[in-house]
């Protein structure tokens, strides 16, 4: 057999080893309810619930943030994520989280906000006054 | 409607150049490809001067097109959306670039600016190589173009034009008006962006990208013609400056992120980042195999298709950041603009160009009767480059998720997805042994010969050298692990491997090419990533959160565990606060423009209750959108030492500091209560008492910004526990502007949780006091001197240099300050500037006094006739004056701060390693020109 076939059965083998040990990096997107069922981390994308309070409180623990989070299915669960409060949190129109499920709180480990562009579609700002 | 004062000549000029560009980019294209087909007849000289006439018209009219747009945005002309969106009156002019090439346009731009002037270069450099190489240029160039010339076909737009009016892109009211425009202004451009790191950042990354299709153009080149060795001498030089150029600019990117950003950190396997990571491995990759085939033969069939791959994965890398299809997983991509389809054309086009030329002209590439040596040089670095190959294969893999599952969905629409679960983790754990590989190979390859067979002859002094860098590995690892908290042994295996190929390649330089630089260039970039490896273990082993106290957050955090959660500490204003090997100690705030600057001291403690002795202030600030009411980011601020970085920045502030709207409520539900403030009195509440120190009319606030015209009023207060005596400073004040009304803002004693503001009661009372002023006139001339209840003023003289807090100066003004020698009864002295003046005709007199002296004067009247003054004067009696105040007792604090700071040690090797491999491929590439 020459060398470059060994070289290619090589790669194609740790290409192989690496696929199967990698799949268990992989998580799929769910909503609370099949995260609730697959007990593992998930990707769950949602909004935040404006009527409900956003818990943030500094002055008591800065790496503590909870709220109320609505998933694709319409469901709500009580999210908590600890970490500081991004600035533009009330504003996102699309939260991603990456956890899982904690009994009827979802334990977020990473969360990515998806904010209106700030300088996008706004109204046109009219001037106050004639300058 | 007929609108008024829009100037639509710039946006019909660039819309024209557009057209012409993208019609002569694809003339020049068409003339080259002729020209290579017909390279050996008469013919071809006309098709290339045809060829070279349009690309240089192509030029001029991309060139067109960014002054027409440059134009637009300098001069301000909101009614292009481009220029509305991006700047504004109050832009610096530096800032002009950022806005320019903030856009998809402006960055299509700046990618075919760079486009010709490499083709440019290759016109007058490339020989024979010009006609095939430039065909390509114009081919992607056709595309490039094609993005802004918005264009409808039917109901389809062909690319986004940078010349739309805000008109035609929005659909509000006030285009009903025919002057709209003077009601408008333009939003100006993202704070986030206001940073020098946007103005360099974006074209040197942008010269990378452009410059990865030279060694894709003489690939195709050299398979089109057949002539498959001799395009890959100049092919190097473009490939090892492309290499220099693109990494620079990754670099770059990381850089601002670390500096300028609050992402914590220089590099976090951002889908943005490894898309234009990957192209720059596989091009190393096709370096090392083109140095291979250019020594020995081999390896001409991997050249190709690296340099290939390189140039798609760079079209790749643009539609995932300008598709939106990362939205999910990137923190930072292109706002989507409907190019989605047009961008896949693109890469589609090119690749399918590359794909098929390279299987189609595969058996004709000369290949060697045998196969590599096992001890040859060109065998390990074709295996070093396979290892590349590998390493872009498993970022692109991982990153291309979201394109997986769109595809999957557009089949089967009830599939869900997949996603990393945590991407650093998932990257660093597979990178780490390409880098382990990659380190070794790079140690052990420059000992082998090219074509080597003959092992015999050198084993012994390979396996000398190879030896004392192992050696010399080992020792240095072990003088690294006293700093480096490696617990894994897989991080021990890294760290050897950066140590062995650190000194094999300094061993190389020494030994084998004795210290002549000028060949070093190799072993420069090798010695850079060994060097880069260290610091990556140092920043990211050691990376270390100081920001923690678990003493003072213990039993406060509801099911708070692990140290490693514990990253953010909440710092009250003046309240020293001990945290991990510092004591951290929030000083003041103080806001420029939209900046708010938080003065952070940090003392650092040796442990056994006392200080070192160091002790530095960082300022880290965050910057408000242009209504004040939100943040739009948080810039951190960094201490630099030669061995690591303390790195800091606000994570998060009060609500009340946020939300304006919260910051009312809040106020509206605390209890004021009124008192009166008599000055030197004391005022006695429940908790507290206040000393009333005196009035002022420059009054100091965090958020006031005085400006002139302003009429401010300030109560200097100092504010006291009932059962202490520290006293802290308050400061109430008051301002009218004018055409805007009157303000007031509240002076917080954070400590004291205590709240003071003045009301429209004591705006009255202060207008009042300065209306029922009793003055005497007295006419004077210049330098005489009157007598006023025993004061003694003096005209000492006449002044048109008028600089006086109320009188902002306006053109057709006739100004005049009167200067004033005040002599009290009792031998104090003081001078006064009141000021006349005639503006629009009408006289008008701006009054000031002689604080000292309690004393206002004014200048009422100038007589030009007799030269005589009329200057009026009043004695106040303000300290009897009682000034109704408002204090609120327990308001929430909103004083405070809440800070990350991490220690980053090794931040240096990160920048000194990156540069180093850098300029060795600048250096190699300067080499291979000279000779």
């Amino acid at each position: 057999m020459k060398r470059s076939h060994l070289i290619a059965i090589a790669v194609v083998a740790v290409a192989i080893a690496i696929l199967i040990s990698a799949s268990s990096d992989v998580t799929t997107y769910a909503n609370f309810e099949q995260a609730a069922q697959k007990g593992d981390r998930v990707k769950l994308v949602g909004q935040l619930v404006q009527d409900k309070p956003v818990e943030y409180n500094p002055e008591k623990d800065p790496n503590f943030l909870a709220f109320y989070l609505r998933d694709d299915a319409g469901d709500v669960r009580r999210v908590v994520l600890r970490a500081s409060k991004p600035q533009d949190f009330e504003r996102s129109e699309q939260i991603v989280l990456t956890g899982q499920m904690n009994g009827d709180t979802f334990e977020a480990a990473d969360m990515l906000l998806k904010c209106p562009s700030k300088y996008k579609d706004e109204e046109v700002y009219v001037r106050s006054e004639k300058e | 409607m007929n609108y008024t004062g829009e100037h639509l000549f710039p946006g019909q000029l660039g819309h024209l150049c557009v057209v012409l560009s993208f019609v002569a980019a694809l003339l020049a294209g068409v003339a080259y490809f002729l020209a290579v087909r017909r390279r050996d007849t008469a013919a071809f000289e006309g098709w290339r001067n045809l060829g070279r006439f349009s690309f240089l018209l192509h030029g001029l009219a991309t060139l067109g097109v960014i002054g027409a747009l440059f134009i637009i945005l300098v001069k301000k002309y909101y009614e292009y959306q481009y220029a509305w969106a991006n700047v504004s009156d109050d832009l610096p002019f530096e800032y002009t670039f950022s806005a320019f090439w903030k856009e998809q346009q402006g960055s299509f731009l700046l990618w075919s600016f760079w486009h010709i002037v490499l083709g440019v270069v290759l016109m007058l450099r490339a020989g024979k190589w010009e006609a095939p190489v430039l065909a390509v240029v114009a081919l992607a160039e056709v595309f490039i173009s094609s993005m802004i010339l918005g264009l409808y076909f039917g109901d389809y737009r062909l690319g986004a034009s940078p010349f739309d009016l805000l008109r035609q892109t929005m659909d509000a009211p006030i285009f009903a008006q025919a002057d709209y425009l003077s009601q408008i202004k333009g939003n100006g451009l993202n704070p986030l962006l206001q940073n020098y790191w946007m103005t360099i950042h974006p074209p040197t990354l942008f010269l990378g990208f452009a410059s990865t299709i030279v060694p894709f153009a003489y690939a195709i080149a050299g398979l089109w013609t057949r002539d498959h060795k001799d395009w890959l001498k100049p092919a190097l030089p473009w490939a090892l400056f492309s290499g220099a150029i693109l990494g620079l600019g990754i670099l770059m990117g990381g850089a601002w992120a670390y500096e300028a950003l609050s992402f914590g950190g220089y590099w976090a396997w951002d889908p943005v980042e490894n898309t234009s990571l990957v192209p720059w491995i596989v091009l190393v990759a096709g370096i090392h195999t083109n140095l291979v085939a250019r020594n020995t033969g081999y390896s001409i069939r991997s050249t190709y298709a690296f340099y290939l791959l390189s140039f798609v994965l760079i079209l790749y890398s643009t539609y995932l950041t300008r598709s939106g299809i990362l939205g999910d997983s990137s923190a930072h991509a292109f706002t989507e603009m409907g190019l989605g389809m047009q961008l896949v054309l693109f890469i589609g086009v090119f690749s399918v160009l590359g794909a098929a030329l390279w299987l189609a002209r595969r058996k004709d590439v000369p290949d060697m009767d045998t196969e590599e040596a096992s001890a040859s040089r060109e065998f390990w670095m074709f295996i070093g480059s396979l290892v590349l190959f590998f390493s872009a294969v498993l970022i692109t893999g991982a990153t291309s998720l979201p394109v997986w599952n769109k595809i999957v969905q557009a089949f089967n629409p009830d599939y869900v997805g997949a996603a990393l679960k945590d991407p650093v983790a998932h990257h660093n754990r597979y990178q780490l042994w390409i880098a382990v590989f990659i380190s070794l190979l790079t140690g052990t390859a420059q000992w082998l010969r090219y074509g080597e067979r003959n092992t015999d002859v050198w084993m012994k002094k390979f396996v000398r050298h190879i030896a004392l860098a192992a050696g010399v590995a080992v020792a240095l690892s072990a003088l690294n692990a006293l700093w480096l908290n490696i617990s894994a042994w897989q991080y021990f295996t890294l760290l050897f491997a950066a140590m062995f190929t650190l000194a094999a390649n300094v061993d190389y330089i020494i030994s084998f090419i004795k210290g002549n630089l000028k060949q070093a260039g190799s072993a420069l970039s090798h010695i850079g990533f060994g060097i880069l490896v260290l610091g990556i273990l140092g920043t990211g082993l050691n990376k270390e959160w100081i920001s923690t106290n678990a003493f003072a957050m213990e039993g406060l955090i509801e099911g708070m565990g692990g140290d490693d959660l514990n990253k953010n500490i909440l710092l009250l204003k003046e309240a020293p606060m001990p945290m991990r090997g510092f004591e951290a100690t929030y000083l003041q705030d103080t806001v420029e423009r939209q900046t708010r600057t938080f003065a952070v001291r940090f003392k650092k403690q040796d442990g056994k209750g006392g200080y070192t002795g160091e002790a530095f202030t960082l300022y880290p600030n965050v910057m408000y959108d242009r209504q004040f009411t939100n943040i739009v980011a948080s810039n951190p601020s960094t201490k630099h030492y030669l061995t690591h970085d303390i790195f800091t920045h606000v994570s998060s502030l009060p609500k009340a500091e946020l939300d304006q709207e919260f910051a009312r409520q809040q106020e509206d539900s605390l209890r004021f209560d009124p008192y009166e403030a008599i000055v030197g009195d004391t005022i006695f509440t429940k908790k507290h008492y206040l000393i009333v120190d005196g009035y002022t009319k420059q009054p100091v606030h965090p958020d006031y910004k005085p400006e002139k015209g302003d009429l401010a009023f300030g109560l200097k207060l100092r504010a006291f526990n009932l059962d202490d005596s520290t006293g802290f400073a308050a400061e109430p004040m008051l301002y009218l502007r004018p055409r805007q009304g009157g303000f007031t803002l509240p002076a917080n004693v954070g400590q004291l949780q205590l709240r003071v503001r003045l009301t429209e009661a004591s705006m009255g009372q202060w207008l009042t006091m300065e209306e029922e002023l009793a003055f005497q006139e007295f006419p004077m001339k210049e330098g005489e001197t009157v007598d006023f209840n025993g004061y003694k003023i003096q005209l000492a003289a006449i002044s048109r240099e008028v600089d006086h807090p109320a009188y902002a100066p306006q053109t057709g003004d006739i100004a005049v300050a009167a200067n004033l020698k005040i002599t009290a009864p009792d031998g104090r002295t003081d001078t006064a500037n009141p000021v006349y003046m005639i503006r629009d005709n009408r006289p008008f007199s701006l009054k000031d006094e002689a604080p000292a002296l309690g004393l206002h004067v004014r200048f009422e009247q100038i007589d030009p006739q007799t030269a005589t003054m009329t200057i009026a004067a009043a004695q106040a009696s303000d300290e009897q004056r009682r000034i109704p105040i408002e204090i609120a007792e327990n308001a929430p604090r909103s004083d405070y701060i809440v800070l990350e700071a991490i220690i980053f040690p090794g931040i240096n090797f990160v920048w000194l390693g990156s540069l180093l491999m850098l300029f060795g491929l600048g250096l190699s590439m300067w080499r291979r020109l000279r000779m």
